[in-house]
């Protein structure tokens, strides 16, 4: 008789299982009332999510584009849990839209994020020529959105776009765009196209590079700052990857090796112009760039960049001032084959390092499961540890973000998947994971600008503990696949209860620093601006020389009488 | 001065090679077919001017008798041609920009400059544009009914719904294009130039297999032994044959070209220039027709899907895949089509210099430069052209092999029409 033997080692491998297998993140989709999965259009692209706390509670809210099927924005009752009020957020004209991306910030600096959803066709009828609208959904600040797509001169660019990045490359406080294109801008009507203008919007095509003018309008400024390819794009971050103060830009495209590679572009601010630089500094990437992860992996104070790829994953690691980028996957433990998107920096587990999550996913309509990786930081050398630690869906993963969706002070992670075209082996719809690996102590730190964007959008924070410095760039979207994550900088600090400075790199150049703060809290930085010379006005000097003019001729006159 | 026969024939077929490569959304499904009605109607529109050659209109695949021209009038078959070709690839690429078509308005207008000035009774002039143009607007209307009319405006479809089954083709993760959907998959289809050609047997192919020394898995294990080991010449090879659809004139462009070489090293009269090309152009697209309808018959994988489920998952081919199954090799057929048919014409030694991407900047990613090419014969030509794609990473020796194998019999075919007056 050996079958008492089998039951009892399978119950022995239960039980070691129940006190083993306690996952580091739980799958919560369900009780927290998450019911998201995003449909396909025809085998092309998304979706992502964008994390904006759009009633100010200080509870994070979540935007999920749904690309045929209807977008969401979960609000966050406080309570573990999200209602999506969608249908009453005044955005629901997107219900219209095929929608890809979606990012969000302060637009009219009124203290309230305003949400940016990129389309690339219309989803009510079949068009010759996919192309439409992107949409500005302007924050009421009374829990709803009002349409501002028109009023702010986004009403005629018909594109087929799929991420945005909002940054502010003038740093003068507004927050600009910038918004990727995969096919051609097509202006003309859709009822007088011919042969040609069909095959002709099949092609690369330019992004564009709206300036925020004083929060009333975007002005497209692409050529006027130099910018001049096309390519596949899937958007771009903004980034200071030269840590000279201003952002630059890092592009994404599709085909890399076909056609346009990944362009770096550095801000020559105060000059209006963008110098492509990709070529020296190594970052003109030749993949099928999905999108990018930012951070500084080793606390070397430099920006690193994760590129998520077909196949093979690039880790460009910035090698400082002048010096080309290294792509370091390999070496560093993350050369592993899958078909990548979104991307993610964090310290989740609070020691004091990042840690990388990667969403993975088929390309629509092949269905090939594959699962996402977690890779955990251990002394400048990554694991996948996704399986491990509760991660591994199989789902057809696309953007991802992390935000603290419980304010229990560690960073929890939101997967946006594709329905499957296809059978599939397992259920594939967007999961929500909450994080229960973190033990050491913490900091939270949100921005609120002055002169700079109003929540710091692509400004630094640094955190120094005992001799070690990490430092976060706030993230103004086009991050891991077309998504954005939170814009509250996250630290973990292992066993330190005390920090003994935080920098605050202000986009434009200004800094402040805090000392002796205690871990384990949420803070808030409020920009100081920098004060004005002291000195005479120019204004009161050239009111002076008028004055003085004039007396000069009235005494002139006077003497010649 | 008018032209040299020569001279109008070949300006024609650069123009249209020139099209096809500056035309969006472009294939080499389409740019085959596009060949085959320009071709043809080059020789159409000058063929009842030489007694001594026949229509093949009759025997083409329902096109039946085109008009011939008025008895005891004279023509110039100058004029014929060029008016015929400026029609038809106005009306065949009507997708074309509007700087392209102005192009091809300069050029018939220019040769009908010159070709004028020789001729001194403007009916006869008058009379051979309208005949050339007739010819062209009948042969046009015919191409309609094919399958393939406008078929770059569904390069993709998008509902297909795909084989499952052990080694079928999947999306490429190294792909030619951004389309996760196969190319054209109906053009199998479409209708055949030549009735013979729609009716040759499929091509065999080795069963699917996992197993290590099974014959199936070392057509694969090839493929990645040779990318270890390619030599610059092989590299060379490899992308000056890849004839990308993006930015050339597509593999049935570059057989065309040949056409174009052999006629500018030979100078033969007007209605040879013409066979030339309605041979080659009618024996790359019945061959691209057949080949389609194979690789959807067979829907087989690629190294780039079986290489590293099988062998070595960090492998890659040297080239990009192309968006749709492999068997058998569209390179190959097409190449051993257009080999058959000019051999046929100009003889098995025939030594040229292929200098179709000289000039092109070099190719930064494989470090390998477009360096022009010289051939004994059409058929090394070819087999390089099949070769190339094995160097490539992204066809096995069998895909070619069976490739050259039924281009050949393509290009009989096309040969065996009545391409003369019996003396």
């Amino acid at each position: 008789m050996r079958l008492p033997e089998i039951s009892l080692l399978c119950l022995t491998i239960f039980y070691n299982c129940k006190g083993f297998c306690q996952t580091r993140f739980k799958d919560v989709t369900k009780e927290a009332g998450i019911n998201h999965v995003f449909k396909v259009y025809e085998g092309m692209f998304g979706g992502g999510a964008c994390v904006i706390d759009y009633n100010n509670d200080g509870f994070e809210d979540l935007y999920i584009t749904g690309g045929m099927n209807d977008d969401v924005l979960y609000k966050n009752n406080g309570n573990g849990t999200f209602t999506n009020v969608y249908e009453q957020s005044g955005m629901t004209i997107t219900k219209e839209y095929v929608t890809q991306g979606v990012t969000g910030a302060d637009v009219n600096r009124d203290g309230f994020v305003d949400l940016f959803v990129t389309t690339i066709t219309r989803r009510n009828r079949k068009e010759v020529i996919p192309r439409e609208i992107n949409l500005l959904f302007l924050n009421n600040g009374n829990g709803s959105f009002r349409n501002a797509t028109i009023e702010y001169g986004l009403g005629d660019m018909y594109s087929f776009s799929t991420g945005a990045s909002f940054g502010d490359f003038n740093a003068d406080g507004w927050p600009d765009l910038y918004v990727g294109n995969y096919f051609n801008e097509y202006k003309g009507k859709l009822s007088v196209i011919n042969d040609n203008t069909v095959v002709e919007a099949n092609q690369i095509a330019k992004g564009y590079l709206l300036l925020n003018e004083k929060g009333k309008k975007f002005r497209d400024v692409y050529a006027d700052y130099g910018l001049d390819f096309r390519g596949f794009g899937f958007g771009g971050v903004f980034t200071d990857f030269d840590n000279d103060g201003d952002q630059d830009l890092y592009v994404s495209h599709d085909f890399g090796y076909k056609r346009t590679p990944n362009k770096l572009l550095e801000n020559r601010f105060p000059k209006k112009k963008f110098v492509d630089i990709s070529k020296e500094s190594g970052m003109d990437a030749r993949i099928n760039a999905m999108g990018s992860a930012v951070g500084d992996y080793n606390n070397d104070g430099l920006m690193d960049y994760f590129l998520t790829n077909i196949k093979f994953n690039y880790f460009m690691v910035n090698q400082g001032p002048g010096k080309p980028f290294v792509n370091k996957a390999a070496g560093l433990g993350l050369g592993f084959f899958a078909i990548s998107w979104g991307a993610n920096f964090a310290d989740f587990d609070h020691d004091g390092d990042v840690d990388l999550f990667v969403a993975n996913g088929d390309l629509n309509p092949n269905c090939v499961a594959m699962a996402d990786f977690y890779f955990e930081n251990t002394g400048g050398k990554f694991q996948d540890k996704a399986r491990a630690y509760g991660l591994a869906d199989y789902g057809i993963g696309r953007g991802s973000v992390t935000f603290d969706y419980d304010n229990d002070g560690d960073l929890d992670l939101l997967v946006v998947n594709q329905a499957p075209q296809m059978d599939y082996p397992v259920e594939s719809f967007t999961r929500l994971y909450r994080n229960d690996s973190a033990s050491g102590n913490w900091i939270k730190v949100a921005l609120k600008g002055v002169e700079a964007e109003s929540h710091g959008i692509g400004s630094k924070v640094e955190v120094e503990v005992a001799g070690k410095k990490m430092i976060r760039e706030i993230d103004g979207g086009g991050s891991s696949h077309i998504s954005q994550n939170s814009v509250i900088a996250h630290f973990g600090l292992g066993t330190a209860a005390k920090i003994d400075k935080i920098t605050v790199y202000w986009t434009g150049g200004n800094k402040q620093t805090v000392t002796g703060v205690s871990s384990n809290q949420f803070i808030t930085l409020a920009e100081t601006p920098l004060e004005k010379k002291q000195g005479v006005p120019y204004s009161i000097i050239a009111m002076g020389l008028v004055v003085v003019a004039f007396a000069w001729f009235y005494l002139k006159k006077r003497r010649i009488r | 001065m008018a032209p040299l026969d020569f001279e109008l024939a070949t300006a024609w077929a650069d123009m249209s090679t020139y099209i096809t490569k500056t035309t969006p959304a472009n294939s080499p499904t389409f740019a085959s077919r596009c060949f085959g009605y320009i071709g043809l109607t080059m020789y159409e529109s000058v063929v009842n001017g030489f007694p001594e050659y026949a229509s093949v209109a009759p025997e083409l695949n329902g096109l039946g008798n085109l008009p011939v021209p008025e008895k005891d009038l004279r023509y110039n078959w100058q004029l014929a041609l060029n008016a015929g070709q400026a029609e038809i690839i106005r009306n065949i690429y009507i997708q074309t920009s509007d700087k392209n078509k102005a192009k091809i308005d300069s050029l018939e207008n220019d040769f009908v400059e010159r070709i004028s000035g020789t001729v001194k009774d403007k009916a006869v002039a008058d009379r051979s544009i309208a005949y050339g143009k007739k010819i062209a607007q009948l042969i046009f209307e015919w191409s309609k009914t094919d399958g393939g009319h406008r078929g770059y405006l569904n390069n993709f479809d998008k509902n297909l719904v795909f084989a499952e089954k052990a080694g079928c083709w999947r999306p490429p993760l190294y792909a030619q294009s951004f389309s996760h959907f196969p190319l054209h998959p109906h053009w199998g289809k479409n209708r055949t130039f030549v009735v013979a050609d729609s009716l040759i047997d499929p091509p065999e192919f080795i069963a699917f297999d996992t197993l290590p020394g099974s014959e199936y898995y070392k057509q694969f294990i090839q493929v990645y032994e040779k990318e270890k080991v390619l030599t610059q010449g092989e590299k060379e090879a490899a992308i000056w044959w890849s004839d990308d659809p993006d930015v050339t004139f597509t593999p049935p462009g570059h057989s065309y070209y040949f056409g174009t070489i052999a006629i500018r090293k030979i100078r033969p009269d007007l209605p040879k220039c013409a066979e030339t090309y309605a041979r080659i152009g009618m024996a790359v697209a019945d061959a691209f027709r057949n080949c389609w309808k194979w690789k959807y018959q067979f829907f087989t994988e690629r190294a780039n899907t079986y290489v590293p489920q099988h062998i070595d998952q960090r492998w890659e081919s040297f080239w990009p895949d192309p968006p749709f199954p492999a068997f058998p090799s569209g390179h190959a057929i097409q190449a051993a089509a257009a080999a058959t048919v000019l051999t046929d014409l100009y003889g098995d030694h025939f030594s040229f210099i292929d200098s179709a991407h000289v000039g092109r900047a070099k190719d930064e990613i494989r470090n390998t430069e477009f360096k022009a090419r010289r051939f004994d014969s059409f058929w090394q030509a070819a087999e390089e052209t099949a070769m190339s794609r094995f160097y490539g990473g992204i066809h096995t020796q069998q895909d070619n092999a069976r490739g050259l194998e039924k281009g050949r019999i393509v290009g009989n075919n096309v040969n065996q029409l009545h391409w003369k007056t019996k003396s």
